[in-house]
């Protein structure tokens, strides 16, 4: 059977009634979620409910095992690698530790798009990473090596990488983990300055609700492979499910248990004892 | 033993799934190398970090291989009377034989085992992931500049070895031991020849370099990303690669020898 999927022009991605497992078990059971042009879109949810799994879906770095995943009304995957890295120049992907290249300077990191996509003069080069290092407040560093930067500042350079090309989505990759308040404070403003001055689209992975609150348009909670709940921040915050209330307001136990299943206490102390 | 043969079978299983991927990552490879000569630069960078800064260690190293071998080799000629042979017997061992597989086991402790911990490191670290998001192939990019680097480096420090070893040699012979430096050097003219000797000798090298470099960047690429992968894939990368280069040494020495 053919499934026809209309993309709304308002949405610059559209996830439909994606199925997605590895292994034996099952990541995604019928997803689907809209991330509306010109919005900070946070996707949240508890460690291990697939949100890096998504991102990887949107960057087609995994195939769906059914339904489709469309950037800008086209199918993101499966495609031609030559199509693919066509969608992908219109996105930025900031990771956690910011994978920057290890052996290039801060410079060569933020021109290195360039220098590989296009054949700008050394003089415009120039202007436009040093333009987009200033926008990180990071212009100053521009002659350090990745090793010599903070979790922070790495992440903001990885920022700056990331906008270079110009995209229309940037992904942003559990962006707060690890960051002292102030740095913290840094990357929320920036990823709201960044998403308002430019008129981008983002979408946020993360599990920190306060900075969540503070940044993102739209948020979605995923659980057990779904969305069960959409919402502003604070429509998820009013929320009575279960599953909701519980990430919210980051109680030990409840749908999502404290426990990691397992047999009876003593049962199993007497199977060890026995082994 | 019903569980050693499971297990026997298992490795088996890994070992072909291990040599099948190697073919197929071998043959991903071929494609991009004309497209990567047009960019020197990436190659010459690599040329730099994987030849010119092995060549201290091959230097050493050839100059002590020369300098045992006039010495245990002068030991065996005096009993013969052909001590002024000492120079052919040095130079052509080493020309053929112990500049080319030497210096690529070295190439690959030394050269080898860091392509695979780079490229490991890059993939844990996700820089080769960051670089499939910015549309970069990263086996353009981060592969084939050290495959190539790798493969041309090892020639040229197979020459440089087997120069040093005829050094080591013409020390110890000519100044130690007194062989005639006349003998000495006319006797390499006569006997080490440009192509059965010098011609194979680099060829050799080349299909070590070439065997060296595409196991340490397939083992890097395929890392598992934590610390042991990395680890491991340092020491696959040395370990296969000196088996395979005797393993080749043989079979090419075979097929090249006249009187065989």
């Amino acid at each position: 059977m053919i499934k026809v999927y209309a993309a709304s022009p308002e949405n610059l991605v559209e996830i439909r009634d994606v199925h997605y497992q590895r292994g034996d078990r099952s990541v995604f059971r019928g997803l689907s979620l809209d991330i509306p042009r010109g919005s900070v879109t946070a996707i949240m949810g508890p460690s291990g409910t697939g949100k890096t799994t998504l991102l990887n879906l949107v960057t087609g770095q995994l195939n769906p095992d059914d339904g489709v995943v469309l950037f800008d009304g086209r199918v993101v995957c499966p495609c031609s690698r030559r199509r693919l890295y066509e969608v992908r120049r219109k996105m930025g992907v900031l990771f956690q530790s910011g994978a920057l290249l290890s052996n290039l300077s801060v410079f060569e990191n933020v021109a290195f798009p360039l220098r590989e996509h296009t054949r700008l003069p050394e003089e415009l080069v120039r202007q436009i990473v040093l333009m987009k290092l200033h926008s990180v407040g990071l212009r100053g560093a521009w002659q350090h090596m990745p090793a010599q930067l903070s979790g922070g500042m790495a992440r903001r350079v990885a920022l700056a990488r990331a906008l270079v090309m110009d995209p229309e989505l940037i992904i942003y990759d559990e962006p707060f983990t690890g960051l002292d308040p102030i740095s913290m404070g840094v990357i929320v403003r920036l990823i709201r300055h960044t998403n308002d001055a430019l008129g981008i689209t983002s979408i946020v992975v993360t599990h920190d609700v306060a900075e969540t609150h503070e940044l993102a348009d739209l948020s979605y909670l995923l659980s057990d492979g779904k969305v069960v709940a959409r919402g502003s921040p604070q429509e998820l915050q009013r929320d009575q499910n279960d599953t909701v209330r519980q990430f919210m307001q980051g109680l030990a136990d409840g749908p999502v248990p404290f426990h990691f299943p397992g047999p009876e206490y003593t049962e199993q102390l007497q199977a060890m004892a026995q082994a | 033993m019903s569980r050693a043969l499971r297990e026997c079978w298992l490795s088996f299983g890994q070992f072909a799934a291990t040599f099948g991927g190697f073919q197929l990552f071998s043959l991903r490879l071929l494609p991009y190398v004309p497209k990567s000569l047009l960019r020197p630069g990436l190659i010459s960078e690599q040329i730099y970090s994987l030849g010119a800064l092995s060549l201290v260690l091959i230097m050493f190293g050839g100059l002590f291989v020369g300098l045992v071998l006039a010495l245990q080799s002068y030991n065996t000629l005096v009993e013969f009377g052909s001590t002024d042979s000492l120079g052919a017997f040095a130079s052509e061992a080493l020309v053929r034989e112990l500049g080319p597989v030497v210096a690529a086991l070295l190439f690959a402790g030394r050269a080898g085992s860091a392509v695979a911990s780079e490229v490991g490191l890059m993939r844990a670290t996700d820089q080769i992931a960051a670089l499939e998001l910015m549309a970069v192939d990263p086996i353009q990019r981060i592969v084939v500049p050290r495959f190539i680097g790798g493969a041309v480096s090892v020639p040229l420090l197979a020459a440089i070895f087997s120069a040093m070893g005829v050094l080591g040699a013409y020390l110890v012979g000519v100044h130690l031991l007194g062989v005639d430096a006349g003998a000495f050097w006319s006797q390499i003219q006569d006997r080490v020849d440009a192509y059965e000797d010098v011609g194979v000798g680099l060829m050799k090298s080349f299909v070590f370099g070439v065997s060296a470099s595409l196991m340490g960047v397939f083992e890097g690429f395929y890392a598992a990303p934590t610390a042991e992968g990395v680890s491991r894939a340092a020491t696959r990368t040395v370990v296969i690669t000196s088996v395979w280069i005797l393993l080749l040494d043989f079979i090419i020495t075979g097929m090249t020898l006249p009187e065989v």
